[in-house]
């Protein structure tokens, strides 16, 4: 699967000052480069991107508006940035499996007590998070 | 040994992958212009919800209930079924996807590698469910038709949990017997009607039926599969494969048309599918089958079709759109509610076979086909097309309902809670 824009190629052609006569010997190469996909995602098929909102998360560098990359087939361990459905929500916080909490990075929000009657289902582990320094336009939309 | 692997309910549990809020409810998902319920997700079939019946007849039911209802989302359901194929293919070095939601698996020379199959089932079930979040059923089976009807015990019969296997004598029959011949693969109702006449009822009864009888009786096909039933393969996937020698693309309209550029547009349409399928197998057709028509349910039904015959075989949008145009005017009539219509190529030929004739120029532009086809790979269905396939967009399909393009579309990536 391909996650269409996120594919980044970087295109070597260089400028040609307008000037007409031999082509860029770069342009045969135009298909190489690397591939952001490539580096960062591990398990293509487990792997899908969500968009964070809200700020219990910020002391561990996920900010609104952040993209998250959630990788379903990574085995999540304590103390690792997760997105489970809490009944009903996807929500995105820090895995505490041996007291059966959801801990947020911020001190301000309390910790999540996971009980029977909770509807949860760990989603997968954030195995990184983006940061979009100048609003992409795509995006815009999503933003809440 | 070979495995059937498919989706429990596909198209209502594909709804569920990126929308936590309706994970634990009822669901169903409507195709044909939101017309008619297609799939019932297993906690609404609990509910005894029919699948394939109209929507309007269990509109009221459906409320009451509270179920979900969501459109046909296509774009997610693909993208979700190439994911899980691909988890799916990992546990095996040879596999066959049959549908958007089933793939065969072939093991062969897997005996001393699996040692449990039931076990091997199982961690294929928990992979595809934790990676895709898809729920999925495995059947074991010597044959293909023995791996199918293993897969819809695992699934429909109870006393199992997802997984079967018939490996042996005793599995096999405990599992024939209590299948309906209906539901053995490639049977189907209509022929299981007549073998009700026979006295076949079960799988395991059609299983002793001798193969050369039921030849003679039918065909070849329920031939090979009591052949099948009986542990001997006869399915080729090669068979299975092969191009097809018809493309179809039709619709029925969301609501009725009456101007004649509405019609021709979605005809424009319809072709403009069409060329693309023919380019993408590299056929060319030398028939063009055209027709519209109004509902079977009007007073006065209406009906017209035409078969072009092209002087040369072609896949080419242009030359197809040219010959919609040529006998338009005859298909259309003012007045008639046009409910549905479509096109269809016919004897198709390998474009490697293509012979030139002397006395017919061929018109075909393969270069302009490529770079509209290539424009149209990389920047997404629809972005360059003939401008009389975009007169009028009242021929586009009804999804009322319809969820976000979780995964492929930016603006639809699901919303993560940080609160």
């Amino acid at each position: 699967m391909c996650f269409g824009c996120l594919f980044m190629f970087v295109i070597p052609i260089y400028i040609e000052a307008g000037i007409c006569g031999f082509e860029s010997p770069a342009a045969q190469y135009t298909e190489l480069g690397v591939s952001l996909d490539e580096l960062l995602i591990k398990h293509p098929d487990a792997t899908f991107i969500g968009i964070a909102s809200g700020s219990s998360m910020q002391e561990v560098g996920i900010f609104e508006g952040d993209l998250l990359v959630v990788d379903r087939a990574e085995h999540a361990k304590d103390g690792d940035v997760i997105v489970a459905n809490l009944n009903g929500l996807f929500v995105c916080k820090l895995l505490d499996k041996t007291n059966a909490r959801l801990l947020s990075a911020s001190p301000v929000y309390q910790p999540v007590n996971i009980t029977p009657s909770d509807e949860f289902q760990l989603e997968g582990v954030v195995s990184l998070s983006i940061r979009m320094h100048r609003q992409s336009p795509e995006l815009l939309s999503c933003m809440p | 040994m070979y495995a059937l692997v498919d989706a429990v309910a596909f198209y209502a549990s594909a709804e569920k992958v990126f929308d936590p809020a309706i994970r634990s409810k009822p669901v169903v998902v409507l195709t044909n212009n939101d017309g008619c319920v297609c799939a019932v997700c297993p906690i609404a079939r609990r509910l005894n919800i029919p699948k394939f019946g109209p929507y309007f007849k269990v509109k009221q039911l459906l409320e009451q209930n509270n179920v979900v209802v969501r459109s046909s989302n296509y774009e997610l359901y693909a993208n979700l079924s190439d994911r899980m194929m691909s988890v799916i293919g990992r546990f095996c070095d040879t596999q066959h996807i049959y549908s958007i939601d089933e793939s065969f698996l072939h093991f062969s020379g897997y005996e001393n590698v699996v040692k449990d199959w039931h076990t091997y089932g199982h961690l294929i079930r928990r992979t595809v469910w934790r990676e895709t979040k898809l729920p999925v059923g495995v059947g074991f089976g010597p044959t293909p038709t023995l791996a199918k009807a293993a897969n819809h015990a695992a699934k429909k019969l109870t006393g199992f949990d997802g997984v079967a296997v018939i490996n042996d004598e005793a599995s096999r029959r405990a599992i024939l017997q209590r299948m309906d011949c209906q539901d053995v693969w490639g049977i189907g109702k209509r022929l299981a009607k007549k073998l009700k006449i026979m006295n076949i009822n079960t799988a395991w009864q059609l299983a002793q039926q001798n193969p050369k009888t039921m030849r003679r009786a039918f065909s070849v096909v329920v031939e090979r599969t009591v052949s099948e039933l009986n542990g001997l393969v006869c399915l080729n996937w090669d068979d299975v494969r092969q191009d097809k020698r018809e493309i179809y693309s039709t619709r029925s309209f969301g609501e009725r048309i009456y101007e004649s550029t509405a019609l021709k547009t979605a005809l424009i349409n319809h072709v403009t599918i069409v060329g693309k399928k023919l380019r993408a197998q590299k056929s060319l057709t030398k028939q063009l089958y055209i027709f519209a028509s109004s509902s079977s349910h009007e007073d006065v039904f209406y009906k017209k079709s035409y078969m072009y015959q092209f002087s040369m075989p072609t896949n080419d949008t242009c030359v197809m759109a040219n010959a919609v145009s040529e006998v338009f005017e005859k298909i259309y009539q003012p007045g008639v509610r046009f409910y549905k219509c479509g096109v269809g190529a016919l004897e198709l030929t390998a474009e490697q076979f293509q012979q030139s004739d002397l006395f017919s120029p061929q018109q075909d532009n393969p270069k302009l086909m490529g770079c509209l086809d290539a424009i149209n790979t990389r920047y997404g269905k629809g972005m360059l097309g003939l401008a009389s396939s975009k007169l009028n967009d009242r021929w586009h399909m009804n999804r009322d309902f319809l969820s976000p393009q979780y995964t492929t579309r930016w603006r639809d990536i699901p919303k993560i809670k940080c609160d």
